[in-house]
């Protein structure tokens, strides 16, 4: 006799209550970026045309043709910058942070535990508070209005990444680096040719995050840059937002521009980023 | 191949002396096993030969010179881990020419000497696998080959069985034992497993607390033990051990009130000395009633096929354990009359030192 699984009606209701809700949560997040989305195709009486219009009609690429031409707002420069500024630091921090944490998860020394909890307060210090000292700084090296104030830093590590990446570093075999000490490599080398080769993933999280980071980053370049033409584009779009209030589809084709590149790379990499968070808060 | 020479080595973790001032000869081409309880020291003092851990105290000498200050490569040692320690990002191939290119030599001398070594331990087609894609057997015998390709003077082997199966255990062990004839090498193997330290010592070195117990053959320590811990480490099943009194005439006075003679005529000492005499289990045997020395109750029984291990209870509440012939009659609950063989017993006083 064939047999034939039955739900229990209660629990279906259950179920389609629990997507209902879910749903209606993820619209009321999602709505700003479907907003931002369908305003980049229309022009500014469609955006505020009553009743709104859901869905642009007709589409008008025409926004994103003006956006790349304009004058005053060098879109693909700022684009490349920061590309050039979130790539910077990610390999900066790739290189300082799993060499520190390299350091005190795999090395022993007198005073590593001492030095890693000093590390690990700097996470709890607002940056606002060590901003002025580092500005003056730079300024006396006169180094504003280039990148260097934004990249140089990550160079010498980054409290959150070190700890992160250090809970990784502990999960390494011991023996591995013992074996390479006996084959005669030099600790350098053992972190370079025989450790990141185990974290290879992490590492991989850690620059996901950093160019995630980098990317969405207003405060230090409005800081430190001058010129519109070295801007990163979370500082060129606001500064264009400021300056041309009125022009609403040109912004919000460069804000799904600007915010397109971490959506597909979230996409990709989602597995990757859902990993190393857990990891950071777990382990 | 370098003998190894520790002189008065030690060292602390923190305030605590976990090597206390050891001395040890291994000499030139011996294979000496160190075996303990965990937490003894041996893996310390083998990482500490190997320039692993620093010498806190006395100094380590391999083939006469003094290496404590060296670090391990430079030592002329190679290491085999418990868990293989393979790079799992190379192959078996690249595992074991790293050491060599780190060394400098040329590449075609690096790919000969791989290929030699690959054909001594028929690993050959396992050159291009990743430790991944090999057995436990597979990797174990690639870490070896990684220790041997170097052409070391000393090998350190640490615990490298302990996560094979049994089979493989045996097998792996034999194959050790092979090695070190074909090479003639001074090797230092670290374990727990008394069978590994019987079958493949020239010596065993026992340690107990970051000190040597002591330091013998398989046969010495087994057949003559320094000391009550010695004793009951060694053998499995351990000896047993008896508190016995020196009788007025040089006898042995069991708890049970019953007489012995010892076997080289008197026990040294004053009478109503106390003393703790060990028998191995094959030295006791089950006897018809009357006729035993010892009864007690058979509170489990082991068949192991040629023989049976009986764990007995006596009356005075002692444990004792019997190793009987496969077909021994004995039975759970059994009451049974135990008789002592005082050939190769040993006699400990109360501090656990050997007297006779």
């Amino acid at each position: 006799m064939k047999k034939t699984s039955r739900i229990a009606p209660a629990r279906v209701a259950q179920t389609l209550v629990y997507h209902a809700v879910m749903l209606a949560i993820s619209a009321v997040f999602l709505l700003p970026f479907y907003w931002m989305a369908i305003s980049a195709f229309k022009n500014n009486a469609e955006i505020f045309a009553n009743p709104v219009l859901w869905f642009p009609d007709p589409i008008r690429l025409e926004n994103l043709t003006a956006l790349l031409t304009r004058d005053d707002f060098p879109f693909l420069r700022q684009f490349a910058n920061s590309v050039f500024y979130a790539l910077s630091v990610a390999c900066a921090v790739c290189f300082s942070c799993s060499l520190a944490a390299y350091s005190f998860g795999c090395l022993r020394w007198r005073g590593r535990n001492l030095v890693f909890g000093l590390t690990v307060c700097a996470l709890l210090l607002p940056g606002i508070v060590t901003f002025l000292p580092v500005y003056l700084g730079w300024t006396k090296l006169g180094l504003n209005g280039t990148y260097w104030p934004l990249i140089a830093p990550f160079f010498f590590g980054d409290a959150f990444f070190i700890f992160m990446l250090r809970q990784f570093f502990l999960g390494v075999p011991r023996e591995l680096m013992d074996a390479a000490r006996l084959d005669g490599a030099s600790e350098f080398r053992i972190w370079w040719q025989i450790v990141l080769p185990q974290v290879r993933t992490p590492l991989i999280i850690v620059g996901l995050f950093a160019i995630v980071y980098t990317w969405n980053e207003f405060f230090g370049p409005l800081i430190y840059l001058q010129d519109r033409d070295e801007f990163p584009l979370s500082l060129g779009l606001f500064t264009f937002q400021a300056a041309r209030a009125r022009e609403w589809s040109i912004s919000m084709t460069g804000a799904l521009l600007t915010a397109l590149p971490m959506v597909v790379l979230f996409l990709v990499t989602q597995r990757l980023f859902r990993q190393g968070l857990a990891s950071s808060t777990l382990k | 191949m370098g003998a190894v020479q520790l002189l008065g080595v030690q060292k602390f973790f923190g305030t605590m002396e976990v090597i206390k001032g050891i001395d040890l000869r291994v000499d030139d081409g011996e294979l000496v096993v160190f075996v303990g309880p965990s937490g003894c020291g041996k893996s310390t003092l083998l990482r500490m030969i190997a320039g692993l851990e620093d010498v806190d105290g006395g100094e380590v000498l391999i083939s006469g010179v003094e290496v404590s200050g060296l670090a391990p490569a430079k030592r002329g040692v190679a290491m085999v881990f418990q868990n293989y320690a393979l790079y799992p990002h190379m192959s078996a191939y690249d595992n074991l020419a790293y050491g060599l290119r780190r060394s400098g030599m040329a590449r075609a001398d690096v790919d000969s000497r791989v290929r030699e070594t690959a054909a001594l331990l028929q690993i050959t087609d396992l050159l291009p696998r990743r430790p991944k894609a090999m057995s436990g057997g597979q990797r174990q015998r690639v870490a070896i080959g990684r220790a041997i390709v170097r052409k070391p003077e000393v090998f350190l082997f640490d615990e490298p069985l302990s996560n094979l199966d049994a089979a493989l255990r045996v097998e792996m062990r034999s194959q050790i034992a092979r090695l070190h004839q074909e090479l003639k090498a001074t090797m230092i193997f670290v374990t727990h497993d008394q069978v590994e330290a019987m079958t493949l010592a020239d010596r065993i070195v026992v340690l107990n607390s970051g000190r040597v117990e002591q330091v013998g053959t398989p046969r010495e320590v087994y057949h003559n033990p320094a000391n009550l811990f010695v004793a009951s480490f060694i053998g499995s099943p351990a000896m047993n051990l008896l508190p016995i009194t020196r009788g007025e005439d040089g006898s042995i006075l069991l708890e049970s009130g019953e007489q012995m003679i010892w076997p080289g005529g008197k026990i040294d000492g004053p009478p109503g000395r106390a003393l703790t005499l060990g028998l191995r289990p094959d030295r006791l045997s089950l006897v018809a009633p009357d006729q035993g020395q010892i009864s007690g109750t058979v509170h489990l029984a082991e068949h192991l096929g040629d023989e049976t291990i009986l764990h007995v209870q006596t009356a005075a509440g002692r444990a004792l354990t019997l190793k009987c012939d496969g077909d021994a009659p004995a039975r759970l609950g059994d009451l049974v009359q135990i008789g002592l063989d005082l050939t190769g017993a040993c006699l400990f006083d109360p501090d656990g030192r050997r007297v006779q």
